[in-house]
């Protein structure tokens, strides 16, 4: 029925266009609320999802009433859901959308399926016309047809669609998200909102994870924080860790940095009733000695705790460690990497090779102290034609006398990078008037490229 | 042995009047017996208690002196830039502190925290991890640089980064005069810094002096540079190491007083500007040689080992102007 059509009988109807980005994000905020029930949720198409609850289901009183508590939740979302519960996926999701009874037991799904229609087997539509076209109405009648002639006309994809749904054949859902090494979390009967008693709780998921890092020999390297609220919403909060950690206290700190960043973000709404605390990854720890007094030498874990910290509290790259690069252009001989990163590479610092090799800086060049990440353009007013410094330079508005320069300095492009036509800097030390030290480059050279060279400045020298 | 604190009263006020008399100022006569480097320690009196405080050795002595021995390193200290503009010579000064105390500190080294603004490292630069290896000694390993995205973040790092041993010095570079760091925000930095002793160093760029908890606030600005000394003597045209325009501003236990420092990169250490203007003798940085460059060949006959000739010392077997050229005499008629 068309637009007009549909005006036509009812006028006053409203339209809204189909938003199909708006369904998907829907249905995803709605498998992480499923997330509740077991961390293995895969998205089935437009509408669906499936959830593996194998070994989840005596956490929730069995099979029925999880279903129950699953669909009466979704009911006071607003949501209209219909649900089917069985051994294998085909079986779940006939049963769901052809069936009256939900549940269907281990070894009925025979039984169960063959009344249904073609549809029910997840066919494409041509195979199920063609298959209509020859009388195979239902799926019973697809049981007791012989096997191979079926395969040799309607292909092989029909076959293993019906094993699947019989449980001959396994069929794997593949969840979207990985699942979390571990996970504790605590379901609440009275909804919690405010931040100290969410920080309460992580302490105490905290605390519980521990003896499961201990029996595995590990320390989390990332952790989440799953807040399922009472309307369905889930928030996640993950925070990472420069080393392997598993104290109780830590973990809370660094949560509590984290929350107190999004606390303007977080909305607790009515409360939450479900709070999960998942470590994504995990490392191995190791045990600290410690001496005669029975302190631990602390100093790296007290600095590897102030960057995750900071982290916690910005974003995941807030501490950043320069790390030399092998190039001649100024703004490629550095790159920058986080912390937590250079602390994982090297667990014992002092004894790296790189370091005995950086100990003394080699005598080259001079370089600035700082560095402008995009060379600023200046206005040179009169330069020593061809390949002198400027004589008075402006920039950001303000005029500069030079008193002193050194150079040139040529640094050549790379040209198996930037190509060949990119121009040659020349590079000029330059001391004004009152005494400040800049860095300044001429891009090109003068009468080569058509106009004047563009002069800029890039760095400041103390 | 516990003196009574009858008897330190009485110490504490004869320390006072003898520091009137003297024309000093009282903490500068406290310095404990017992302790063996006197030089780079100061004893200061805080709720009673005598603390003994460490020093950081600048190596310009008349600079150190009028500090009253030295920048404290259990403490906040202001370094303050008159514009944004000066950025490079203010953060060089704290840089050239940091490293020092890198310089002086015993293994393992010890990383240097900078913390900035996303707004100051926008206006004034990023840190360049090559230049500050090269000219402070500190290596790019031992240097972490945090960018904040506002005050109150890079306050918040600042205050919990002061209170941590695992870092050699902590700098805090901000901009303006904001609100936000008042008395209570530096005090409450101060007090950490105390506690960890590790020393603070606040920047300010383009600010104007405020009351603030920080015992020490210096104004720096660049000073020009001197000629940069060859084998052969002050290359012209040349910048040579950096000069630095430290202001004593504020201190509890120094005299204000205007110096012109500069920073040995080869002995990691600062220089007062000599009086004939010309830089430290010994670095050894390569450049290409100045534009203006005047052909250094004649200079370099001016120090060879051989005397150029002169009348005096002319050889024997050559005739001196007076003995030649007889024929060029003017002829007297007659």
């Amino acid at each position: 029925m068309g637009i007009a059509d549909a005006r036509a009988m009812h006028p006053g109807i409203e339209i809204v266009e189909a938003d199909t980005q708006a369904d998907r994000r829907l249905l995803e905020s709605l498998a992480d609320w499923c997330d509740r029930y077991t961390p293995l949720v895969a998205l089935d198409g437009q509408d669906g999802l499936f959830l593996d609850i194998t070994g989840c289901a005596h956490l929730f009183g069995g099979e029925k009433s999880m279903l129950d508590d699953m669909l009466s939740r979704f009911f006071h979302q607003g949501f209209d859901v219909r649900a089917g519960l069985a051994s294998t996926p085909g079986a779940a999701w006939a049963a769901a959308r052809f069936c009256a009874t939900s549940v269907v037991s281990p070894g009925e799904e025979k039984k169960t399926m063959a009344p249904l229609p073609l549809a029910a087997l997840r066919l494409a539509p041509e195979t199920v016309a063609s298959l209509e076209s020859v009388g195979l109405r239902t799926t019973g009648a697809i049981l007791q047809a012989p096997r191979a002639p079926l395969a040799r006309r309607f292909g092989k994809a029909l076959l293993m669609r019906l094993d699947q749904a019989l449980g001959h054949l396994e069929e794997a859902v593949s969840p979207r998200l990985p699942v979390a090494p571990l996970s504790v979390e605590r379901h609440l009967s009275e909804p919690i909102m405010q931040m100290d008693e969410i920080e309460r709780l992580v302490l105490l998921l905290a605390r519980s994870l521990k003896a499961d890092l201990e029996r595995r020999g590990e320390g989390a390297r990332a952790l989440q924080l799953l807040l399922f609220r009472v309307d369905g919403a889930v928030s996640r909060i993950g925070v990472g860790t420069s080393r392997p950690l598993r104290e109780p206290g830590l973990i809370g700190k660094l949560f509590h940095e984290r929350l107190a960043a999004l606390e303007d973000v977080l909305d607790a709404g009515y409360g939450f009733d479900l709070v999960r605390l998942s470590v994504l990854a995990t490392a191995p720890f190791e045990m600290d000695q410690t001496d005669f007094t029975g302190d631990v030498s602390g100093s790296d874990e007290d600095l590897a705790l102030f960057v995750d910290r900071v982290s916690a509290r910005q974003d995941s790259n807030a501490v950043l460690k320069p790390v030399p690069v092998e190039s001649h252009i100024p703004e490629r001989a550095v790159s920058f990497v986080p912390f937590a990163e250079t602390g994982k590479a090297s667990g014992h610092a002092g004894n790296r090779v790189g370091e005995t090799a950086l100990a003394r800086p080699s005598p080259g060049p001079e370089r600035p102290i700082r560095l402008f990440p995009q060379p600023e353009q200046v206005e040179v007013m009169a330069a020593e034609v061809p390949d002198g410094p400027p004589a008075r330079f402006r920039w950001r508005r303000a005029l500069y006398e030079v008193a002193r320069a050194e150079g040139p300095e040529r640094i050549s492009p790379e040209w198996w990078r930037d190509g060949a036509d990119e121009a040659t800097r020349d590079y000029f030390r330059i001391e004004d008037a009152d005494g400040r030290r800049y860095w300044l480059f001429r891009q090109g050279f003068y009468g080569t490229t058509q106009g004047n060279p563009r002069w800029f400045l890039q760095g400041l020298f103390a | 042995m516990a003196t009574s604190a009858v008897a330190q009263e009485i110490v504490f006020a004869l320390r006072q009047k003898i520091a009137r008399i003297e024309g000093t100022l009282p903490e500068r006569l406290a310095r404990p017996a017992g302790t063996p480097s006197a030089e780079e320690t100061m004893v200061l009196r805080r709720h009673g208690v005598t603390v003994v405080q460490d020093l950081l050795l600048t190596g310009a002595e008349n600079f150190d002196t009028a500090l009253g021995g030295g920048l404290p390193k259990a403490a906040l200290t202001e370094i303050h830039g008159a514009q944004t503009r000066d950025a490079g010579a203010v953060a060089g000064f704290a840089l050239a502190l940091a490293g020092l105390l890198v310089k002086n500190a015993a293994q393992p080294k010890l990383p240097v925290l900078w913390i900035g603004t996303h707004e100051i490292f926008r206006e004034a630069g990023f840190p360049y991890a090559p230049g500050l290896h090269a000219r402070f000694g500190i290596a790019p390993e031992n240097l972490m640089i945090v960018e904040a995205p506002k005050l109150a973040d890079a306050m918040w790092i600042a205050e919990e980064a002061a209170s941590l041993k695992a870092l050699s010095a902590v700098i805090l570079e901000i901009r303006g005069n904001p609100h936000k760091l008042d008395l209570v925000a530096t005090r409450r930095l101060h007090h950490r810094a105390q506690d960890s002793g590790r020393p603070v160093f606040l920047l300010r760029q383009a600010a104007q002096p405020e009351p603030t908890a920080a015992p020490v606030r210096l104004v720096v600005s660049p000073a020009p540079a001197a000629l940069r000394w060859t084998i052969t003597g002050p290359l012209p045209d040349s910048i040579g190491p950096p000069g630095f325009a430290v202001r004593i501003d504020k201190s509890r236990n120094a005299l204000p007083g205007q110096f012109t420092l500069e920073w040995n990169a080869d002995e990691r250490s600062f220089e007062e500007r000599r009086p004939d203007g010309l830089g430290s003798k010994n670095n050894g940085a390569v450049v290409s040689a100045p534009f203006h460059r005047t052909d250094i060949a004649p200079a370099a006959g001016a120090v060879l080992a051989f005397k150029p000739a002169t009348d005096a010392a002319a050889p024997r077997h050559q005739p001196s102007r007076k003995e030649h050229a007889a024929h060029r005499r003017p002829r007297r008629a007659g």
